[in-house]
C-alpha cells in the first residue's frame, strides 16, 4: 500500500448503509409518522423487506449485532407471534399498496427458527403485503444450526439466495472468537444448496480477527475459493469493546496490528480477483454471472442496510426488534429490546422507536456518498451547492488532501476513487460528509475502522 | 365505430405506445398489465365483455392489454368521439358510464389486495368476475376464468402454490361448488 495512505488506516468511518447513519436517529420520528408514510406508498411501488431474527444459540465474541443468546424455543415462538402481528399492522397501513420485490431474513440467526416458523412468517407477509413467485427470498444461515433437510425445506419455501457466516476456517481463529464450525460442515451446507438448485450462495468472511495471520487467512481464502460460492463479502472486524461490552470476552492481545489488517484485506482482494470474482463495492466480490456483479457492471449497484445490493426498491420495510425501514424519506427503526417491541406489537401498533426525516440536503449528500461507494465516482456539484459555505470549504479541503495523497482524482465537478484506493472508499465518503467531523469528536469510538 | 378481432395473446394496446382509440370489449377477455420499475410484469386487471379501455387518448399507454382468448372489440377513435361531442356533449361519458374502465379496474385491485386472508382475496375475485360475466342457472353461478392460474396469483399477490391451496380449501368447505381449469361454480 502507498505509504502516504498509512495515516488513513486508523480512521474510523461509518459504514454508510444509510445516510445519515443510524447514530443520528432520534425520538422525533414516531410510529405515527411511519404509519402516515406507509399509507402513502404507491399501489405497485416496489418494496424491499427485511425480517430480523435476534436469537443465537451461542455468542460469537466479535459480535456487534442486536442479538441475544436464547435456549428456550418458546421465547422464539413468542417472537414469531409478535412479528406476525407487526406484519399484519404494516399490511393494514399499506392497505394493499406496494409490491414486495425481495424479502431478506437476517439476524442474529434466522435459522435459529425452525423452517416451519420461517414459513409462517412468509405466509403472514404473503397475506399482508403480497408475495409472488418472482419475489426474491434471501436468508442468512449459521452453518452450525443447519439441520438435516433444512436447506431443502427452505428452498421449497422459495429461498433462492442463501448466505453463510463463515468468517474464518482456521480452528485457532475460530476458538479465539468462540465460533467453531468445521470445513466439512460448510462444505456439506454448500453441497445441499447446490443439490436443491440454489444458485446464489454467499459467504461472509471477516478479517482483523484474533490470531489471524497472512498464512492462516490465505488458507481460509483457498478453502473459500474451493467451495466456489457465488459471492463473497469480506468485512473488517470492528473492535469496539467500549460500545459492545461482549467484545471484551475476546482476547485483545491477539488482534492483528493495523498493518496486518491492511495486508489481509489486500490478500483477500488479490486471491478473489485472481479466482475470477469481480469486485463489487468496497467489500463484496461476485462471480461475473451473478446478478450482483451484473448490477455493478451496468451501474445499477445500490447500497442498503444489507450492504451492496442489486435490489431496485427504494422503499424498505423492516420487521422485528431494531429493524430499520425507509419509507417516503423517513428512516424508522423499531424498538431494540424485546420487551419494548412486544409492548407495541401486542397492541397492534407499529414498533417505531427512533428515526429521522431526511431533509432535502441530506438526500443530496446521501446520493453523492452512495454514488461514490457504488460507482467509485461522484459528481460533487449538487453536494457543494447543498452545503453551507463553511461546510463546503471543509469538504473541499478534505478532498484536496485526499487528492494530494493520490487517493482520488478530481476534475471539475467530478471526483473518482483511484482503483488501488478502493479500500479507502469509506474515508473518501467521510470526506464528503459534513456530519463526519461531529462524529469524529463526539462518537469516534462507536465507529468501525475504515479498513 | 368499427369492429376488430383480436387473436389470443395479441395486444390491443401496448404500454408506452400511443393509443388514440376507445375500445369496448364485445366478446372474450383481456389481461391488463404493466412493467414495474424493477422490470417485473404486474397483472393489474382483467377486462371482460362490456368493459372499456383506452378511455383517454395518449401518446404512451399506461398498460398493455393482451387477449386471453380470441376476442373481439369495437373501437371509437377519440378524434371521432371529440367531433361528435361538439354536437352532442357528454356522449363519451354516457358511453363509458355503461361499463367499467381501466380506472375501475385499478380500484378493484386495491380493494382485493387489501383483503386480509387468501380465501377472502380469492373468493372476492371470483365474485367480482361472476358479477360481470357469470352465467346463472338454478341458484348456481358459473364463473369463467379464462386467464392462467399464474396470472390470478400475480394479480392477487399470492404465490401459485398458495392460490392452488386456497382454491382447494374453498372447494373443500363448499364455497366453491365446482373447480375446473377455466371456470368455477359458486352459489348465488
Ligand atoms: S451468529 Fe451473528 S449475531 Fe449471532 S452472535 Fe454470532 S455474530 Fe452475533
Amino acid at each position: 500500500m502507498n505509504p502516504l495512505w498509512r495515516k488513513y488506516l486508523d480512521v474510523r468511518a461509518p459504514r454508510y448503509t444509510s445516510y445519515p447513519s443510524a447514530l443520528h436517529f432520534d425520538e422525533q420520528a414516531t410510529a405515527a409518522d411511519y404509519g402516515k408514510r406507509l399509507g402513502e406508498v404507491g399501489l405497485y411501488e416496489p418494496l424491499s423487506l427485511y425480517v430480523h431474527i435476534p436469537f443465537c444459540r451461542q455468542m460469537c465474541w466479535y459480535c456487534g449485532c442486536n442479538m441475544r443468546v436464547e435456549n428456550d424455543y418458546g421465547r422464539a415462538l413468542r417472537y414469531v407471534r409478535a412479528l406476525n402481528n407487526e406484519i399484519g399492522t404494516v399490511g393494514r397501513r399499506l392497505g394493499g399498496a406496494g409490491r414486495p420485490l425481495s424479502v431478506h431474513f437476517g439476524g442474529g440467526t434466522p435459522n435459529f427458527l425452525k423452517v416451519a416458523e420461517i414459513g409462517d412468517i412468509l405466509g403472514a407477509i404473503e397475506l399482508a403485503l403480497g408475495l409472488t413467485d418472482g419475489t426474491r427470498l434471501a436468508i442468512e444461515l449459521d452453518p452450525r444450526l443447519i439441520g438435516d433437510g433444512d436447506v431443502e425445506r427452505l428452498a421449497a419455501l422459495g429461498f433462492n439466495r442463501m448466505s453463510l457466516g463463515v468468517q474464518d476456517f482456521d480452528p485457532g481463529v475460530q476458538a479465539a472468537i468462540n465460533r467453531i464450525q468445521s470445513f466439512e460442515m460448510i462444505e456439506s451446507a454448500v453441497g445441499d444448496m447446490r443439490r436443491v438448485g440454489v444458485n446464489d450462495v454467499s459467504f461472509d468472511l471477516l478479517y482483523g480477527l484474533p490470531k489471524q495471520t497472512a498464512e492462516s487467512f490465505e488458507a481460509t481464502l483457498e478453502k473459500t475459493i474451493a467451495l466456489s460460492p457465488d459471492r463473497v463479502a469480506v468485512f473488517g472486524y470492528a473492535h469496539l469493546p467500549s460500545q459492545l461490552p461482549r467484545q471484551r470476552l475476546l482476547d485483545e492481545t491477539l488482534l492483528p496490528p493495523e498493518e496486518t489488517r491492511a495486508d489481509l484485506a489486500g490478500l483477500a482482494d488479490d486471491m478473489l480477483v485472481a479466482a475470477g470474482y469481480r469486485r463489487v463495492g468496497f467489500d463484496h466480490y461476485a462471480k461475473p454471472d451473478n446478478p450482483l456483479a451484473r448490477a455493478e457492471l451496468e451501474g445499477r449497484l445500490r447500497r442498503n442496510f444489507q450492504g451492496f445490493t442489486d435490489d431496485l426498491a427504494d422503499t424498505t420495510i423492516g420487521f422485528g426488534a431494531s429493524a430499520i425501514g425507509f419509507v417516503g424519506g423517513l428512516y424508522a427503526q423499531n424498538a431494540k429490546t424485546l420487551g419494548d417491541y412486544y409492548r407495541c406489537t401486542d397492541r397492534g401498533e407499529l414498533a417505531t422507536a427512533r428515526g429521522l426525516v431526511l431533509s432535502p440536503r441530506e438526500v443530496t449528500i446521501g446520493q453523492t456518498i452512495r454514488g461514490l461507494l457504488c460507482r467509485s465516482q461522484a459528481d460533487i456539484a449538487s453536494l457543494l451547492a447543498a452545503l453551507s459555505p463553511t461546510e463546503a470549504n471543509a469538504v473541499c479541503a478534505r478532498l484536496e488532501s485526499l487528492e494530494a495523497d493520490g487517493v482520488i482524482s478530481w476534475d471539475g465537478d467530478r471526483i473518482a476513487l483511484r482503483p488501488e484506493a478502493r479500500p479507502l472508499s469509506r474515508v473518501v465518503a467521510m470526506a464528503l460528509d459534513p456530519y463526519a467531523p461531529v462524529i469524529k469528536d463526539g462518537a469516534a469510538r462507536t465507529l468501525a475502522r475504515a479498513l | 365505430m368499427a369492429r376488430r378481432l383480436v387473436v389470443k395473446n395479441k395486444t390491443l394496446m401496448v404500454e408506452g405506445e400511443p393509443n388514440h382509440s376507445l375500445y369496448v370489449i364485445v366478446d372474450g377477455s383481456f389481461r391488463l398489465s404493466k412493467v414495474l420499475e424493477d422490470g417485473r410484469r404486474q397483472v393489474t386487471g382483467f377486462l371482460f365483455r362490456g368493459d372499456f379501455v383506452g378511455v383517454r387518448s395518449t401518446d404512451a399507454s399506461a398498460y398493455t392489454a393482451e387477449a386471453l382468448e380470441d376476442s373481439s372489440v369495437c373501437f371509437f377513435p377519440h378524434r371521432y368521439l371529440d367531433e361528435i361531442a361538439i354536437d352532442a356533449p357528454g356522449v363519451k361519458d354516457r358511453l363509458i358510464a355503461r361499463g367499467q374502465t381501466e380506472y375501475h379496474k385499478a380500484q378493484d385491485h386495491i380493494v382485493l389486495l387489501g383483503k386480509k386472508t387468501a380465501e377472502e382475496r380469492v373468493i372476492s375475485f371470483i365474485e367480482l368476475i361472476g358479477k360481470t360475466i357469470g352465467v346463472d342457472d338454478d341458484g348456481r353461478r358459473t364463473v369463467p376464468l379464462p386467464m392462467p392460474r399464474q396470472d390470478i396469483a400475480d394479480y392477487l399477490g399470492l404465490r401459485l402454490e398458495t392460490l392452488s391451496r386456497t382454491l382447494a380449501a374453498l372447494k373443500q368447505d363448499g364455497r366453491i361448488l365446482e373447480l375446473a381449469r377455466h371456470h368455477v361454480v359458486i352459489e348465488i
